[in-house]
């Protein structure tokens, strides 16, 4: 690990970790909480921000069972169409802390990338697992993100477009985001006010994935 | 009598003060009226009306009260009228009034009502003697009618109004855990992304018939064979075959 991270450094990678919070809301109230985000954070002047991006998550399956296997997320925005611009993310396992750390936290690294990300991790021996639409606004407050957006399910494979998509829920998921160097535990308190203010329209808590993927 | 004499002297100085208080406030409140409407705003009338109001009820209580005796048993009377001006009466009564004469005696030393309300209150004798008591009895149940549907209306809406603020306070439900658990699901580990290509793969296996009737609808299906061939070829001819 110590290798990866001085591998990283040299390359301007800093080894960073993202501070998560999330929670939904539903469509019907959106409006009221993009009104209240767009009094709250920065840039209340001007009108929200929006994204749209696909979403492709990348699998490689270790030889046996055993081995965990390593995801990685390749983004590319919609929006414009033509000129897609392409990142790739690996996200750590999260760590759910204890009751005096507000916020997930996992290890998170993000690297822009060219358009042929996709065909070099087919090579790598990468296999698409699932890949999905996201499409909302996006607001932030000094270095704190936070993004309000539709989840849509691909009907046809690799080809998004406004024909083959299905919004997964009435809600949109609502995500309050620092990515910052490791050990910066000021921010989690931060956030958590943050997270005050939006009470009782959405309630962003520290969601565990583990236990969502034994249900 | 001497007693009850004695009784109406002090008692006349406490009505004095009193007559006074509310001269006062009122004097005061005319003369923000008349000098400060500018800057003269809602509460401060409130407060105004409020004092005004406060005297008035001290009064009243003082008029009430055992201490004094009853003061209709006591009869006025003008012992002297004159058309000349009196220094004494207008220091009494600080300017306002000048002189006793015929004029205003009648108007200050009134019992009785004006001679036009007392023809009107007269009228309306006359018109409520005039009708019978079956008639009286049911406009009385139409009145209480009236005023009970309106109080049930009221009420009502109290109650509406009620319910409101109470929503208000509630909060309506603008979150929902459930969805929230399935949107974090779907992003952390494509749960409900990935089904749609796993259905019809499962579809496939048991019957080779069932792949064409699943072609149309599901072009994923389709897609999925293909890669399915290239797989197997892959396989065989790679020259990195992974372990």
């Amino acid at each position: 690990m110590e290798n990866t991270f001085s591998v990283g450094l040299k390359n301007n990678i800093a080894p960073q970790q993202e501070y998560l919070l999330q929670g939904s809301i539903v469509d019907l109230h959106r409006d009221v909480l993009l009104h209240r985000l767009r009094g709250l954070c920065d840039n209340a002047d001007k009108q929200p921000e929006t994204f749209s991006d696909h979403e492709m998550v990348f699998v490689l399956r270790g030889a046996t069972a055993q081995q965990n296997p390593v995801l990685f997320r390749v983004r590319r925005s919609l929006d414009p169409p033509d000129d897609p611009s392409w990142h790739i993310r690996y996200l750590g396992t999260s760590e759910i802390g204890d009751k005096n750390r507000h916020t997930l936290v996992r290890a998170c690294f993000d690297v822009a990338c060219s358009n042929n990300v996709v065909k070099f991790l087919n090579e790598m021996g990468f296999r698409s697992d699932h890949e999905y639409c996201v499409k909302g606004y996006f607001f932030h407050k000094g270095r704190m993100k936070v993004t309000v957006s539709k989840i849509y399910r691909m009907v046809q494979t690799g080809t998004p477009d406004g024909n083959t998509q299905e919004a997964m829920t009435q809600s949109s998921l609502v995500e309050l985001s620092v990515v910052a160097p490791a050990g910066q535990e000021q921010i989690a308190d931060d956030m958590k006010n943050f997270a005050e203010q939006l009470k009782p329209l959405v309630q962003l808590e520290k969601v565990d994935q583990k236990r969502l993927s034994v249900q | 009598m001497q007693k009850e004499e004695k009784q109406l002297e002090s008692s006349l100085a406490d009505i004095t003060a009193k007559v006074a208080d509310i001269k006062n406030a009122l004097a005061s409140f005319l003369y923000k009226l008349e000098n400060e409407f500018a800057t003269l705003n809602w509460p401060t009338m409130l407060d105004n009306f409020a004092l005004i109001s406060s005297n008035m009820n001290s009064l009243s209580r003082v008029l009430r009260g055992d201490k004094i005796p009853a003061l209709r048993n006591f009869t006025l009377f003008p012992v002297l009228l004159s058309p000349d001006t009196d220094q004494e009466l207008a220091k009494l009564t600080e300017g306002r009034l000048f002189m006793c004469n015929h004029e205003v005696v009648p108007d200050y030393l009134r019992t009785k009502p004006e001679t036009e309300v007392e023809d009107k209150i007269n009228q309306l004798h006359t018109k409520a003697n005039s009708i019978t008591s079956d008639n009286a009895q049911k406009q009385l149940n139409n009145l209480n009618k009236i005023t009970s549907n309106i109080l049930d209306i009221i009420n009502s809406y109290r109650e509406e109004w009620d319910n409101d603020s109470k929503q208000k306070t509630q909060q309506p439900q603008t979150s929902s855990q459930s969805e929230t658990n399935t949107l974090i699901a779907a992003i952390s580990m494509g749960k409900g992304l990935r089904l749609q290509s796993q259905m019809p793969q499962q579809s496939q296996q048991p019957s080779p018939g069932m792949q064409q009737q699943s072609q149309k609808p599901m072009p994923v299906g389709k897609m999925q064979s293909s890669v399915k061939t290239t797989i197997r070829a892959g396989s065989a001819g790679h020259p990195y075959p992974r372990p």
